[in-house]
């Protein structure tokens, strides 16, 4: 039966990519930016739309929330994934409220009178059975991913406004955006880029390399000359896994000394972050906002004998991420 | 593109032709085919024992799954039902599981020998597959490991059988098994595996010259490696193990490989890790080792709040200082969990105790004022308050009663209650189970009547709970760590592994035996033959003995063993002699008096006399055999003087001439020890002439300065004795006839 094999496939595919998110998500093993990881995410969601059954709307989006739940708790370091199951679900709705007829505007001017007079019609509104919505939320997904191809672009277009020639410009390890954003600048403008390393993962020498490639003067420094350094910088931009709702950032180990340093001399603190990384999260689950790997990058394996246990007891943990909890008044500009 | 398309289409390039024709197999070997756990693991087979909460067979299953492995044959034998329940209930049986496991359960398999055996038998491989124990961690990346292998076997045409993971990590490392100690010698270019030797606390070692003069020009000899017990092997292997049907473990088979090399063509390789991963847990050691090792996340991404088992209610949070907790723990007030501790769902720990290093299971309680370090606790345990416990393991069910400590390497197996009151000694072990019982249903444990009886037996032993050992209200039976009386295997059998201290007797013979090897030998075949055949010499003598065999026929004997162990006739003829010269060790003990060890071994060489005739020709033989005796008796300190009494026996017998045994005298000794042995018996050797040639009576005997022996005569000649063993009468040497210091009398 084609039917049931087609479900098999889809589930097979599901558990692959949950496998793979909890075997490390981006940032470890496969190197992936969250880019990608929500381009996956939205490949997947359209594919589910395409192939699970449901005869209305409510169905696929129940069908849709259940495997997102599984996804974010596969990987909860993970926002992009949970974003981008909130997009695809909007988008359901949207285009479950076009075919009934009501245009996006009129459901918007109706909401508030609704909410406060009628308690649960929201879920009964969706059963409706409707011939071409599955075409068209499938349609508006693939716009969703157009829109996504495009995000680093348009976020490197603006950064002719940010940076001005001769100007000294600092980030921290690597970000596709933030590289993006600095090649960009170069074409037109003269400047000079500081790189924090970001020990110990180093990704900071993989994003110099980069950037000297394209003939951008370029200087690595150790994590700890930051804070030295920064009385010269005159910008620094950076990169960030998560913009939480509170307006923080959820981003690479070492962004927190930086995001402090430029305060201290009230440097510009620009953050490159397209909208699939604004979460609703708010920094409260402690838990959560860790990313916690192998600490075989500070302490080999071989060295990790009894020695040093014994002498140091020593804590190692290894975050890849960590809460910034230096809230909106550091950053300056969010180019989104 | 996704990443994941883009993955896809590599792995197609690199690999069309092998990775598409057929999926990549495992062989998961979920029996350890020992009793290491054995106490615990009577209740629950070994791959399914919990590790941070989690069967380790699962752990072994997520490493081959996430190496892509598409097929895994797990091979059950003890409990194999339990296994097979467990394995239908997890996600790998799941229809969508990429993994497809097949689960092949058989009472026969005594060993790994026999699981591949049966590999080969049903045809189950097609081709190179990964060979597994049920009780590895591992988060090692093996495609790399895996592309070599293939790559070797397409340019050598098979030769390469098998790729061996192994993990670098210094000496003396945590995490690394002693017993499995191996010293590795390889060529650096081709990773090929020369020599391979378990070291087992040896301070020499040997390493046969011919490794060295292959081809390359580059070895390493490592031991700084870390076995990962994951090996990529060829479907030769199977057939390997068919047509050798001694061969029980990958040891003997490695060994196997290495030993015919040259006949058979085969070759194994070495691959060497750096990150990631890799350890089984053979013993309790281990598993103190590994779970601490998994909960500090050296195993990422196999983290326990990953949950990758995919079970209802296994997961937990992760927070600062490795601290993970299950769904509805409560914590009591003024309690610390200082780090790297897991708590398991619904576990509730009472006020103002202390946890650091452990691991808790699901469903415990824990009283008030606890102290946990290391402690591995497993589900549904009880702890009342005012509890101590370090580094043990307690199992499932069990009950610890008030104010007991547990020392070091204690475990309570399943259902066990301790105290109150009580302070368990360092390496208690409690079970249910009565230690003799064991014994019994050994080898029936399948017959379901036997089972019945061994019930029956429990009942009637259950009023037989010592309240001195396991408390007033305590149940369980006290397992000696020195139970089995095997001699050899006391090692192999103990829960904690090497650290009861290893047998210093049998570390100075096998040192022993090297250093006779040492002197004997440039080139020598592997020490384990020299000690085989060792062992072999005496069962046949033994035998011998027991069942009056001709000597004859003994001699026929040792000469087959000979060939079969490829023993020279020197180390024949030394062997034999120190086999004989301990045979009263052996039997009655070493705490023998002279007189007693003289007493039974004399009429031994009686008997065995035709034996080393048959062996003794030529006078080498007789200065080797000499040479034989003069370092047992070396080691034998206290029996020295017995040696003077064994040297005129063989003398009698005419098993040893007297020209041999004087110019041995004579030679030079090697060490100080030697020449102590020499002066001591000098007089001795002396009436050994005399007793000789009665004609001629010695009144004494002095040391010539140029290192002869003098014997003064009783018709006022002086012989005497050069180092080349020529004896000259009434001529003194010239020199000591000139100098009066020289000491002549």
């Amino acid at each position: 039966m084609p039917g049931a094999d087609k479900e098999t496939d889809l589930t097979e595919r599901i558990e692959a990519f949950l496998a793979d998110l909890k075997r490390g998500g981006s940032g470890t093993g496969p190197l992936r930016g969250s880019g990608e990881m929500a381009r996956e995410t939205t490949y997947l969601l359209r594919r589910i739309t395409a192939q699970a059954r449901w005869s209305s709307a409510g169905d696929l989006m129940e069908i849709i929330r259940n495997e997102g739940r599984r996804m974010t708790a596969a990987q909860p370091s993970e926002t992009t994934v949970g974003n981008m199951v909130r997009r695809v679900l909007k988008i359901i709705r949207e285009e479950y409220a076009r075919s009934r007829g009501s245009s996006e505007e009129t459901e918007q001017q109706e909401s508030l009178h609704k909410l406060l007079t009628a308690g649960e019609l929201s879920e009964e509104n969706f059963r409706q059975h409707f011939v071409h919505l599955k075409a068209n939320v499938i349609e508006a997904i693939n716009e969703l991913l157009t829109e996504l191809d495009g995000t680093t672009d348009n976020i490197a277009m603006q950064a002719l406004e940010h940076i001005h020639s001769n100007e000294v410009i600092m980030t921290v390890g690597r970000s596709r955006t933030v590289e993006a954003f600095l090649k960009d600048a170069a074409r037109k403008r003269k400047f000079h880029v500081i790189v924090a390393e970001c020990a110990p993962f180093c990704q900071g020498h993989e994003m110099a390399t980069g950037l000297s490639k394209v003939g951008i003067e370029t200087t690595v420094i150790a994590d700890a000359a930051i804070f030295a350094v920064m009385s010269r910088v005159n910008k620094v931009i950076i990169g960030t896994q998560t913009v939480l709702a509170n307006g923080g950032l959820r981003a690479v180990n070492g962004t927190h000394s930086v995001a402090l340093a430029a305060r201290h001399h009230s440097t510009p603190l620009i953050i490159c972050a397209p909208m699939f990384k604004l979460s609703p999260q708010f920094p409260n689950e402690e838990d959560t906002f860790h990313k916690f790997v192998s600490p075989h990058e500070v302490l080999p394996f071989t060295a990790g004998s009894t020695l040093i246990e014994n002498l140091f007891q020593c804590f190692i943990l290894l975050r890849l991420f960590t809460k910034v909890s230096v809230t909106p008044e550091v950053i300056n500009a969010l180019s989104v | 593109m996704s990443s994941r398309g883009g993955k896809q289409k590599k792995g197609n390039v690199t690999s069309e032709q092998e990775e598409e024709e057929q999926p990549l197999q495992a062989v998961l070997v979920a029996d350890s085919f020992n009793r290491r756990f054995f106490p615990i693991s009577k209740d629950q087979p070994r791959a399914l024992l919990p590790l941070g909460n989690v069967a380790m067979i699962d752990y072994t299953l997520e490493f081959l799954t996430s190496t892509g492995v598409q097929e895994t044959f797990v091979f059950c034998c003890w409990m194999s039902n339990k296994i097979k329940d467990h394995l239908l209930k997890s996600k790998w049986c799941r229809p969508t599981s990429p993994n497809v496991v097949h689960i092949i359960t058989s009472d026969l398999y005594r060993s790994l020998g026999d699981v591949l055996r049966d590999v080969d038998a049903k045809n189950l491989v097609r081709n190179d597959f990964i060979l597994v124990y049920g009780d590895v961690v591992s988060n090692i990346d093996v495609s790399q490991a895996l592309q070599e292998h293939r790559h070797r076997r397409k340019v050598d045409k098979n030769i390469s059988v098998m790729t061996m993971v192994f993990k670098e990590s210094s000496p003396g490392h945590k995490t690394r098994c002693e017993e499995d100690d191996v010293i590795v010698a390889m060529d650096s270019k081709s990773k090929r595996v020369l020599h391979y030797q378990k070291t087992q606390g040896l301070k020499k070692l040997q390493f046969p010259m011919n490794i060295f003069q292959h081809g390359s020009d580059e070895f390493e000899i490592r031991h700084d490696l870390l076995d990962c017990h994951i090996s990529i092997c060829s479907p030769q292997v199977a057939e390997l193990f068919t047509d050798n049907f001694d061969y029980q473990t990958r040891n003997d088979f490695v060994r196997g490989i290495l030993v015919n090399e040259e006949i058979l063509g085969n070759q194994i390789h070495l691959y060497v890790t750096q990150d990631g991963y890799g350890a089984r847990v053979s013993n309790l050691q281990m598993y103190d080792s590994v779970s601490l090792d998994m909960v500090r996340r050296w195993v990422y991404p196999l983290t326990p709040e990953a949950n990758f088992t995919d079970q209802q209610g296994q997961g937990c949070t992760h927070s600062r200082h490795n601290v993970y907790r299950g769904a509805e723990v409560s914590l009591g007030h003024g309690s610390q969990m200082e780090e790297n501790v897991l708590i398991g769902r619904d576990t509730s720990i009472g006020a103002n105790c202390h946890i650091s290093n452990s691991v808790i299971g699901n469903n415990c309680t824990i009283g008030d004022n606890v102290v946990l370090d290391r402690a591995h606790m497993w589900n549904n345990v009880h702890v009342s308050s005012n509890v101590e416990i370090h580094q043990s393991v307690v199992c499932d069910g069990a009950v610890v009663k008030e104010a007991v400590r547990l020392n070091k390497q204690c475990v309570l197996a399943y259902n066990v209650v301790i105290g109150p009151n009580l302070s368990l000694p360092e390496g208690t072990v409690v079970s249910m189970h009565h230690p003799e019982e064991e014994e019994e249903d050994d080898d029936d444990e399948f017959l379901s009547d036997d089972q019945e009886v061994g019930h029956s037996k429990d009942k009637t032993r259950q009023k037989a709970f010592n309240p001195a050992e396991v408390g007033p209200e305590g149940k369980g039976y006290i397992w000696k760590a020195s139970m089995n009386d095997t001699e050899d295997e006391e090692l192999a059998q103990c829960l904690w592994g090497l650290v009861l201290n290893p047998d210093p007797e049998s570390d100075s013979e096998s040192e022993a035996s090297e250093e006779s090897q040492d002197r004997s030998r440039s080139v020598s075949p592997e020490i384990d033959d020299v000690n085989a055949f060792q062992l072999e010499v005496l069962g046949t003598l033994q035998r011998g003995l027991e069942e009056n065999i001709v000597c004859d026929n003994l001699v026929l004997e040792i000469n087959s063993l000979k060939y079969a162990y490829n023993i020279t006739l020197k180390e024949v003829m030394q062997i034999l002699t120190r086999v004989v010269l301990e045979y009263p060790f052996q039997q009655q003990g070493t705490q023998l008096t002279t007189l007693q060890y003289t007493g039974s071994l004399l009429p031994l060489l009686k008997t065995w006399s035709p034996v080393f005739k048959n062996y003794i020709k030529r006078a080498q033989d007789h200065l080797d055999c000499l040479s034989a005796v003069e370092e047992l008796f070396l080691e034998q300190d206290t029996h020295q003087t017995a040696m003077v009494k064994v040297l005129m026996k063989m003398y009698q017998l005419e098993i040893l001439e007297e020209e041999a045994i004087l110019k041995w005298f004579s030679t030079g000794a090697t060490n100080d020890k030697s020449r102590q042995l020499r002066k001591n018996q000098g007089v001795r050797l002396g009436q050994i002439c005399v007793w000789g040639k009665p004609s001629q009576n010695v009144k004494g005997y002095q040391f010539g300065h140029c290192g002869s022996l003098i014997l003064l005569l009783q018709k006022e000649t002086t012989l005497l004795i050069f180092s080349d063993g020529v004896q000259r009468k009434q001529t003194p040497c010239s020199q000591c006839h000139k100098k009066e210091s020289c000491g002549m009398v």
